[in-house]
């Protein structure tokens, strides 16, 4: 029993992955007039917000460069929260399925994924108008972007499948899940860089800092976008990506060690 | 030979640990750190908790290509026994086994959403079955057919009929191929021909293909037409297990064993209404007692109580009289008028007809504005017994009598040719 059995299950309802995830997606823009523009909206508002703010306080970049920057680790930021929302409330929100037929419950949160990735895909249109705009060279490393979109995934979906299961009794969830998002942005290097909080944080609070997950995944899509110094240092980026990892496998354990049990406490 | 087992179950037992005083217990986090601190008080004093135990140490075992019915009254592990067999709930104690691929269907429509259109819902709710795409893709068309929503297919659901919506759902459901399905109580909504058609697909499945079903219904009629074996529940226990004419007459005769006086618990109209509820059901006799048993030929009453939350603008009560296995045999219903909120005893009186003795379900609903909110056939029982017949003694009364015993006035007299 345990995760590695119900990966085999997993597989043989791909159909239900995909058809929830579409369900989702349909059900989201039916009867909203612009549709799909909405997808670009919100980011588009938090990038003009903190663009505008980091580059009247980080003057030692050009104002594109900043715009770029925020907008990069923003996209990144906002595909985080919305996994990590959306898998937190997954399981209580489908709880209507899982109580009348069987299927892998695993399933549901992993659909929440695939939307919310096709909103981040939409969203890259932002990133792509602002590199033409400023110029912004492109280098080799972007072909390893999707790691660190997939790296994102994983922190979202880990940490989230603790939220999902704990929403099952404890419904405080739902008011808990905003506000650890609008506080880990102020403590990941969205608006300003790893570097830029680092400097500022007395030295043993650093590996606090790097404790975050979310760090790893947005210095290494700022590497993979910008270059080399976006990365503050190797030591730190492993740390994060171990918490990354550390997360999924212990989140995928909570899930399963109570997920039999869902229904009688939903 | 040995016998060909599908389904394997031993000692199967689900309790619920119910909280006794459930104002204390929260559902918040905060209200449980309150609770915890309130409890740091009360340690060494027993729980507030109560263990119920919905299932107790159920064993039985079902051959491939066996239609078994699952008959009980309301909260005998009937529907806890079948969601610990689909998988949808752990049991406590014992195992079950079983080979093949389970499909089960516990309401119709499972995952259906309003706002997909037919086509979207057959490939969402067939997935949610257990369907890979293949499995839909083949089936498809057929689906369509059985549903007969051809032309509402690219329609959100939400702008069908009822009817159509539980056609459709059912269809889904109907052409899955598992060896094994289980069925609790889905062919309770639909008219009386889709129930008819529904039955005739699950035998076909049955019969032809050798798939095993569990089936669960009130409907005894259903029951013993699809069905070839039983299972009587009682209580979370399992009474009886065999040919199902045994176990269902066992299950009349054990509703017989009534006072005349029942509690309703259960609205069956699904999108749960606060206008208000039937409260009891009392049988009265000739002499306004209330009576298990009305001997044939005596007159009787059904009183209702019932409970209204709001003001109604046009309250209309209704009861209903059918046979065990679910034909209709009479309805009479108040004529409407608005009322008020507050508690109420409704009579119906029955001093004329004399029906036969035996056993019938009594069927009461409540609605408002010809919107039917209440109803409940399961729980309240009416029993004809030929005790002290209070007539014509001397006649010879049998079922082939009919149904109706009051005899026609005749006159007879001669024609000259």
């Amino acid at each position: 029993m345990g995760s590695f059995f119900s990966l085999k299950e997993v597989v043989r309802y791909k159909t239900l992955l995909s058809n929830l995830a579409r369900r989702d997606f349909l059900v989201r823009y039916k009867q909203a007039f612009a549709g799909i523009i909405w997808a670009l909206v919100k980011p588009l508002v938090s990038i003009l917000v903190f663009g505008y703010i980091a580059s009247k306080i980080n003057s030692g970049e050009s104002t594109a460069r900043n715009f770029l920057y925020v907008a990069s680790a923003m996209l990144l930021w906002q595909l985080f929260s919305n996994v990590f929302n959306e898998v937190s409330n997954s399981i209580v929100g489908n709880a209507n399925l899982f109580s009348k037929v069987y299927f892998p419950k695993i399933i549901i949160p992993l659909s929440t994924i695939l939307v919310c990735l096709v909103d981040f895909v939409i969203s890259l249109l932002i990133l792509i108008v602002l590199f033409i705009i400023a110029g912004e060279p492109v280098h080799w490393q972007i072909v390893l972007a999707p790691l660190f979109v997939l790296l994102t995934l994983i922190n979202g979906f880990g940490i989230g499948l603790y939220f999902a299961t704990i929403n099952v009794k404890y419904r405080d969830v739902k008011f808990i899940v905003p506000v650890l998002v609008q506080f880990g942005m102020y403590v990941s290097p969205v608006i300003f860089s790893t570097a830029y909080y680092l400097e500022r944080l007395p030295q043993w609070l650093h590996w606090l800092f790097c404790l975050n997950p979310m760090v790893g995944a947005i210095d290494g899509f700022k590497y993979c976008l910008f270059g080399g110094e976006a990365i503050y240092n190797p030591q730190t980026f492993a740390l994060s990506v171990g918490v990354s990892f550390l997360f999924l496998f212990t989140g995928i354990k909570y899930f399963f060690k109570f997920e039999r049990s869902f229904v009688d406490y939903i | 030979m040995s016998k060909d087992h599908i389904i394997q179950v031993e000692g199967l037992s689900k309790q619920y640990i119910l909280n006794r005083n459930a104002a204390e217990k929260s559902d918040t986090l905060y209200g449980n750190v309150l609770g915890a601190v309130k409890g740091l008080r009360t340690i060494g004093r027993k729980k507030e908790t109560e263990e119920f135990w919905a299932l107790k140490n159920v064993s039985f075992e079902v051959e491939r290509g066996d239609r078994v019915g699952v008959i009980g009254r309301n909260g005998a592990g009937k529907s806890t026994l079948l969601k610990i067999l689909s998988r949808i709930t752990p049991p406590t104690k014992g195992r079950i086994e079983y080979t093949g691929r389970m499909a089960s269907l516990l309401e119709v429509g499972t995952g259906f959403h309003g706002d997909l259109s037919g086509r979207e819902n057959i490939y969402l709710n067939g997935s949610i079955l257990g369907m890979s795409k293949q499995e839909i893709d083949k089936k498809f068309d057929e689906i369509v057919a059985f549903s007969e929503v051809e032309r509402f297919l690219d329609t959100p659901v939400k702008r069908y009929s009822s009817g159509m919506y539980v056609r459709l759902a059912f269809a889904v459901a109907a052409h899955l191929e598992p060896e094994i399905l289980i069925v609790d109580e889905v062919l309770a909504v639909g008219d009386a021909a889709f129930q008819k058609k529904c039955l005739g697909k699950m035998q076909d499945v049955s019969t032809k293909e050798g798939r095993t079903i569990l089936f669960v219904s009130h409907n005894m009629d259903a029951v013993q037409k699809l069905c070839n074996k039983g299972l009587l529940m009682h209580k979370g226990e399992l009474l009886q297990q065999g040919g199902i004419d045994a176990v269902i007459s066992s299950y009349i005769s054990n509703n017989a064993l009534s006072n005349g006086f029942f509690e309703i618990e259960k609205n069956q109209i699904e999108n749960l209404s606060q206008m208000g509820k039937v409260l009891s059901v009392s049988v009265l006799n000739a002499h306004n007692e209330v009576s298990g048993e009305i001997p044939t030929g005596s007159s009787w009453k059904i009183s209702i109580r019932f409970v209204l939350e709001k003001d109604h603008d046009f309250f209309v009560i209704g009861y209903g009289f059918q046979s065990l296995f679910g034909n209709p045999i009479n309805t009479s219903w108040s004529s409407g008028r608005p009322m008020k909120r507050g508690v109420y005893e409704a009579v119906f009186s029955n001093q004329e007809i004399f029906y036969t003795t035996g056993q019938y379900k009594i069927a009461v609903g409540l609605s408002n504005n010809n919107h039917s909110y209440f109803y409940n056939d399961t729980e309240s029982f009416l029993t004809i017994s030929d005790a002290g017949m209070a007539y014509e003694t001397e006649r010879i009364i049998n079922k082939d009598s009919g149904l109706i015993l009051n005899q026609l006035p005749v006159e007879i007299r001669e024609i000259n040719g």
